[in-house]
């Protein structure tokens, strides 16, 4: 589970000051790093129970409609809007919920997410509740997929052991990971869930088939690393960017490197990669450069290790860098 | 009785994935220049601006609109931003016609603008994750900001909604098919962002998922860009039409709505896009259309995901919700068929500037209305949190 940011920006979010010029059209065009920021110390006001009560007590609450009974979660008002305004209570509701829908999947998110992507987010009606409360959904077996929630899935509210009393100090997962003891518990935190770690995947040794497959592809993907590191577009997706990658597969080693625009692939072993890949058939990573199946999906399809999930940053460069070229091809074509 | 509102002049700037050479200053005025040439006046005949512009921090200012003002050559003018998400720009449009049909004024400049990709993170190195990030500021800030919402992950929540609701629906190889042909039309378009990015739909499957059930190339793209308009109540308007040549469309229709945003009983229906429908039905009724399907010939529609695409078309009474794919399936949407759909190449394909985008689809459905000699367009702006606004727009051609 992704831990949170000690501070409120991150410093590697925070850019130098510092310009540069651009020449289009033989014309020089000035670009400056800049930033608009402003702090904050929020009134949480009518909302502070609600916070306050996930923050110390490790519970939900909704507001009730005086009137016609309806029970609002999150509890976003003090008047039923519905019965010319008729005051609400807040009301404790249960912890377990179904799904009000099916829930998205976000794998490349906002710049402020993505350390947390891959991640759900939909709506939970929780036992007691009418309405529907917006929450992230994760699942204790590693990276989220879809089909692995549904519409009527039910979920149970987590929360994390360190609460400031905001909305991320909980979230879901899928009853059905949960023993029935953590299905009643009432305030569970995620310190007592079962998280699976990921493990590199192990092969089988190859066979004389397997090892011409890696050559054969091996040389394929080093001469499209060549085209990409000639294309325009496709260096602008690495531009700025460096990263090694070690990738493994059953019939040998190899060696991505990218580097501010350039790409290449070498057959040889990385000693402290910036990341591992790893991948029985390196046919599904040579398809994904030829922009015939996206490296992502595979990634979200388990057909590709990685070692961090962090890197979906650097998986998301690759296809961008796979559609670019093709991109550029066809421009060129059309035009 | 309201006056009849016409427009009578639209231009737009070039879409682009980064405009270097331009700030939204320029932008603003290049649009706006080439409006007025359009309608054949000088901008001193123009007696209003209306500003759509969404996000004050894609521009970097609090009323990013103020410098505006003397630099159109409004100054001591009437003048007023319209914001409403992703419906900016129709909304900006609906206003101006009030103000108009009111006769508070005679002519409007409707004007929308936006430089959204000047936003960049610099951890990642690229521009994608901010622009996505500042729309969602967006999010309701106390229970969705800090879990991750963003425009993609809202709006899939509605198509998700929608396919639990009519299960077999919005398959993926109709949407691959509807955002391969979307491609094929901004061919011909010399302001597309993507004029000469032609996909398969072999390769829109292909593509990486984004956020669930979105693929990369189911989603409009992000640009820059102005667009504008010149209206006109119905005396002032046949004058201008009389000297410039051009043909008057009329506004003859406008429907708005702004949904719940939040999900559950008596609240937002998350299986539906109700604002669609309403702002839709509300247009038909005000134009005296009864029947849509026999009258509605082109839909400038906001395709902010080509999934949403068709549902919107369904709320808009132009094809039934459990048989949405027949768009396709039926050849309803493809050439030839009954409805030609974006035919700029949506946003999706001509970009997506986001307080231009509504008006650029006015200005095409006008192109088009006027090119083809057809006679009634839908034109459509959605946005907000889980699809939440709609302004709907009724363009004749008489």
């Amino acid at each position: 589970m992704p831990e949170r940011r000690p501070k409120l920006i991150s410093d590697e979010f925070i850019p130098e000051i510092r310009s540069r010029v651009i020449t289009l059209d033989n014309q020089d065009y000035l670009l400056q790093n800049d930033a608009m920021y402003t702090f904050y110390e929020r009134s949480m006001g009518e909302l502070s129970p609600f916070f306050l009560a996930i923050k110390n007590e490790r519970e939900i609450l909704g507001c009730k409609c005086s009137r016609c009974g309806i029970v609002r979660v999150p509890p976003m008002l003090t008047h039923c809007p519905d019965c010319e305004f008729a005051p609400t209570e807040l009301i404790e509701v249960g912890q377990v919920g179904k799904m009000n829908t099916t829930p998205p999947i976000t794998y490349f998110a906002t710049s402020m997410f993505l350390d947390k992507a891959p991640f759900g987010r939909g709506r939970v009606i929780l036992e007691g509740a009418d309405t529907a409360l917006s929450v992230m959904l994760y699942t204790t077996t590693g990276i989220l997929v879809p089909g692995l929630i549904k519409k009527g899935a039910e979920v149970k509210v987590i929360f994390r052991n360190e609460r400031v009393g905001q909305i991320s100090d909980i979230y879901c997962v899928p009853i059905s990971e949960l023993t029935p003891e953590q299905i009643a518990k009432k305030g569970l935190q995620e310190s007592e869930l079962n998280w699976e770690t990921p493990k590199e995947p192990q092969f089988p040794k190859p066979n004389d088939k397997d090892i011409a497959n890696f050559k054969k592809c091996l040389e394929e993907m080093q001469a499209l690393a060549a085209k990409m590191s000639q294309s325009k577009r496709a260096r602008k997706a690495i531009e700025g960017w460096e990263r090694n990658i070690a990738v493994k597969t059953k019939a040998g080693e190899f060696a991505m490197y990218i580097n501010n625009g350039d790409f290449r692939i070498e057959e040889k072993k990385i000693s402290s990669p910036d990341l591992v890949m790893a991948c029985e058939d390196p046919t599904t990573l040579l398809n994904g450069l030829m922009y015939k199946g996206a490296i992502t999906d595979s990634v979200i399809m388990k057909r590709l290790w990685i070692s961090k999930n962090l890197e979906f940053n650097t998986i998301f460069k690759l296809d961008r860098m796979a559609r670019f070229l093709v991109m550029e091809q066809k421009e060129k074509a059309a035009k | 009785m309201a006056k009849r509102v016409g427009i009578v002049g639209a231009a737009i700037t070039p879409f682009r994935g980064r405009w270097y050479q331009k700030t939204y200053y320029e932008l603003a005025q290049m649009a706006t220049r080439e409006a007025i040439a359009d309608a054949a006046i000088s901008i001193k005949d123009v007696d209003s601006v209306f500003y759509g512009i969404y996000n004050d921090i894609f521009e970097r200012a609090c009323i990013p609109e103020h410098p505006l003002q003397g630099i159109l050559g409004m100054q001591n003018k009437f003048g007023i931003r319209i914001s409403n998400g992703g419906a900016t720009g129709a909304y900006t449009l609906s206003a101006a016609h009030a103000y108009l049909a009111g006769e508070r004024f005679k002519t409007a400049l409707v004007l929308g603008v936006e430089k959204a990709t000047d936003c960049f993170d610099f951890a990642s190195m690229s521009a994608t994750p901010e622009v996505i990030k500042t729309i969602a500021w967006s999010g309701d800030t106390f229970f969705e900001q800090n879990i991750g919402w963003s425009a993609s992950d809202s709006y899939a929540e509605v198509v998700l909604g929608y396919m639990d609701e009519y299960p077999g629906t919005l398959k993926p190889e109709i949407t691959a098919q509807i955002s391969a042909l979307l491609s094929q039309q901004a061919k011909t378009n010399p302001y597309a962002q993507r004029q000469f990015d032609q996909v398969t739909p072999e390769e829109v499957m292909n593509s990486r998922y984004i956020v669930y059930p979105f693929k990369e190339l189911e989603i409009c793209v992000y640009s820059e860009g102005a667009a504008a308009l010149i209206l006109a109540e119905e005396e002032t308007a046949k004058a201008i039409a009389k000297n410039s040549g051009k043909p008057i469309i009329w506004i003859t229709g406008l429907g708005e709505a702004n949904e719940h945003s939040f999900a559950g009983k008596n609240q937002k229906d998350m299986s539906h896009i109700v604002s669609d429908y309403l702002g839709a039905h509300r247009a038909y009724e005000m134009a005296g259309i009864k029947d849509p399907t026999k009258s509605v010939q082109i839909v400038e529609l906001h395709d902010a995901f080509i999934h949403q695409l068709e549902i919107s078309m369904a709320e808009f009474g132009l094809v039934p919700y459990q048989t949405v794919d027949s768009l396709i399936e039926d050849g309803l949407m493809l050439p030839g068929g009954k409805y030609l759909v974006n035919p700029c190449g949506g946003l999706a394909y001509c970009g997506h500037a986001v307080g231009a985008s509504n008006i650029m689809s006015a200005w095409s459905a006008r192109k088009e209305l006027t090119k083809r000699k057809l006679k009634t367009a839908l034109v459509h702006g959605t946005g907000s949190t889980i699809s939440q606004y709609t302004a709907c727009a009724i363009l004749e051609h008489e």
